[in-house]
């Protein structure tokens, strides 16, 4: 067994967390003075042992997300027009992709399903939907090219207020420290892609 | 094989209350994108000072029939206050109004007032909303700068959702997008050409021009928020520099670290 728990350590240094999580001695030469040099996995990341049932759901949640994201995002970079928006679509898809492995990893770590059988929403106990289905990604190869761009803005919008809405949960509720700090991230990136969006619509 | 895990009902309802408690955006549904209502225009950072809001414009829902941007609410009374910096989007005669919908309800109607009376009303019939909802409104008897209170009234609870959005009616924009040409500075536009002429352009230091396109072409500048970063861009950050794999605007928590990879090579 490679891994590690190191989640009291990383909370301590998060930006550094790299380094220290490698257990492969050659991964983390003493003699490196920085050591995010020499990860480049972020499979690398490791959880540690304590977490609860929040910090579970919220890595499922988020990794169901993130495969609808990864969709919706591959059509914009085939079909939208402005660069902005194929760039961001493009950044997008590459570090959710990573987020995903790490998630992956971090619940095969704790011995739990990556998948979820049942789409769920936050507001599933007063009736609402969650606000991207299978339906509504679909949607995106139809709508015509003229109204793409506004089409996948304001669903991926949406999409993206979701995650904050996972995340807050998992800052509010989860118990694994490396988790909440991720969430922390996925708060702040999705906040700020909104903030890109609605400028990349009111343009 | 999957394995099947259904959360319980209960249990979600216990965290979506918990989160209510918490005053978190859990329980918030949507708001007007564009033309950018003044919640948009919070959270798109265009408006500063704007309290809560901006960390969460889906979240103005207050019982039916008020006729407030804030439906009420008094945590978002900026939205109520005429005097903060609102840009007008320019609109013909018409304008059609995007919806950004974070949970998809019942929907009763969508009802857009002028002035405290209601010019267009879209009857949903308490069906879920489509993908994306869009509303084109007529706006030929009016003129001049108005603020349109756009309603999304919910089929299933009794609670609204309360946007205003400052148009510009017959204003020099061409039908419903545009906004005053002012706005336009989140866009690095020319985000590809200018990475060629960086470095021929290099004795006369050119580059801090306009948007902020990254001028730091292999110069290993200091890595920032908010920069058009190319493909090979070289930055430092605590000390270490990176070389940057896909062409992205920077943000926060997309600086050069183990979790950012994808965008940053450690060189």
């Amino acid at each position: 067994m490679r891994r590690r728990h190191l989640a009291a350590l990383i909370v301590a240094a998060a930006p550094l967390l790299l380094g220290a999580c490698g257990t492969d001695v050659d991964k983390a030469p003493a003699s490196t003075a920085a050591p995010t040099r020499n990860v480049t996995n972020v499979a690398d990341i490791t959880a540690g042992s304590t977490y609860n049932d929040t910090d579970v759901m919220f890595l499922q949640m988020l990794i169901d997300n993130q495969k609808q994201g990864q969709q919706m995002a591959q059509i914009a970079a085939k079909r939208a027009a402005r660069p902005e928006i194929v760039q961001l679509a493009k950044a997008v898809q590459v570090t959710q992709a990573d987020e995903i492995k790490l998630m992956t990893g971090w619940l095969a770590e704790w011995d739990k399903p990556a998948t979820l059988d049942e789409r769920v929403s936050l507001h599933a106990d007063h009736g609402g939907m969650p606000s991207t289905g299978d339906e509504e990604i679909a949607s995106l190869k139809t709508v015509p090219k003229a109204q793409f761009e506004t089409a996948f803005l304001n669903l991926f919008l949406a999409h993206q207020h979701n995650a904050v809405e996972f995340a807050q949960l998992e800052l509010d509720k989860g118990g694994n420290e490396l988790t909440k700090s991720f969430a922390e991230r996925v708060k702040q990136s999705r906040t700020d892609q909104v903030q890109q969006m609605l400028r990349l619509l009111a343009g | 094989m999957r394995r099947k895990i259904a959360y319980p009902l209960a249990t979600l309802g216990m965290v979506a209350s918990s989160l209510a408690v918490a005053s978190s955006p859990a329980l918030a549904h949507g708001y007007v994108s564009s033309p950018p209502s003044r919640q948009a225009q919070c959270a798109a950072g265009t408006v500063a000072n704007c309290g809560a809001i901006q960390f969460e414009p889906q979240s103005a829902e207050a019982p039916k029939g008020s006729k407030e941007c804030n439906g009420g609410v008094a945590a978002f009374s900026e939205l109520n206050n005429n005097s903060l910096a609102w840009k007008a989007t320019n609109v013909g005669k018409s304008a059609t109004f995007n919806w950004v919908l974070t949970a998809r309800h019942r929907t009763a109607t969508w009802v857009y007032y002028v002035d405290g009376t209601p010019i267009a009303t879209f009857d949903d019939k308490n069906s879920i909303p489509a993908a994306t909802v869009s509303h084109t409104v007529d706006l030929s008897r009016f003129s001049g700068r108005k603020t349109v209170l756009a309603v999304w009234n919910i089929g299933d609870t009794p609670m609204a959702f309360y946007n205003c959005v400052d148009v510009n009616i017959g204003g020099t924009g061409s039908g419903t997008g545009s906004t005053t040409p002012t706005t336009a500075p989140t866009t690095a536009a020319p985000t590809t050409p200018p990475a060629t002429t960086a470095p021929t352009a290099a004795p006369t230091t050119a580059a801090p021009t306009a948007t902020r396109t990254s001028s730091a072409a292999s110069s290993g500048k200091a890595w920032a928020p908010g920069v058009s970063y190319k493909v090979n861009d070289v930055v430092t950050y605590e000390g270490v520099s990176y070389q940057c794999r896909q062409a992205h605007q920077s943000i926060r928590s997309w600086e050069p670290s183990i979790w950012t990879l994808a965008l940053w090579l450690p060189l």
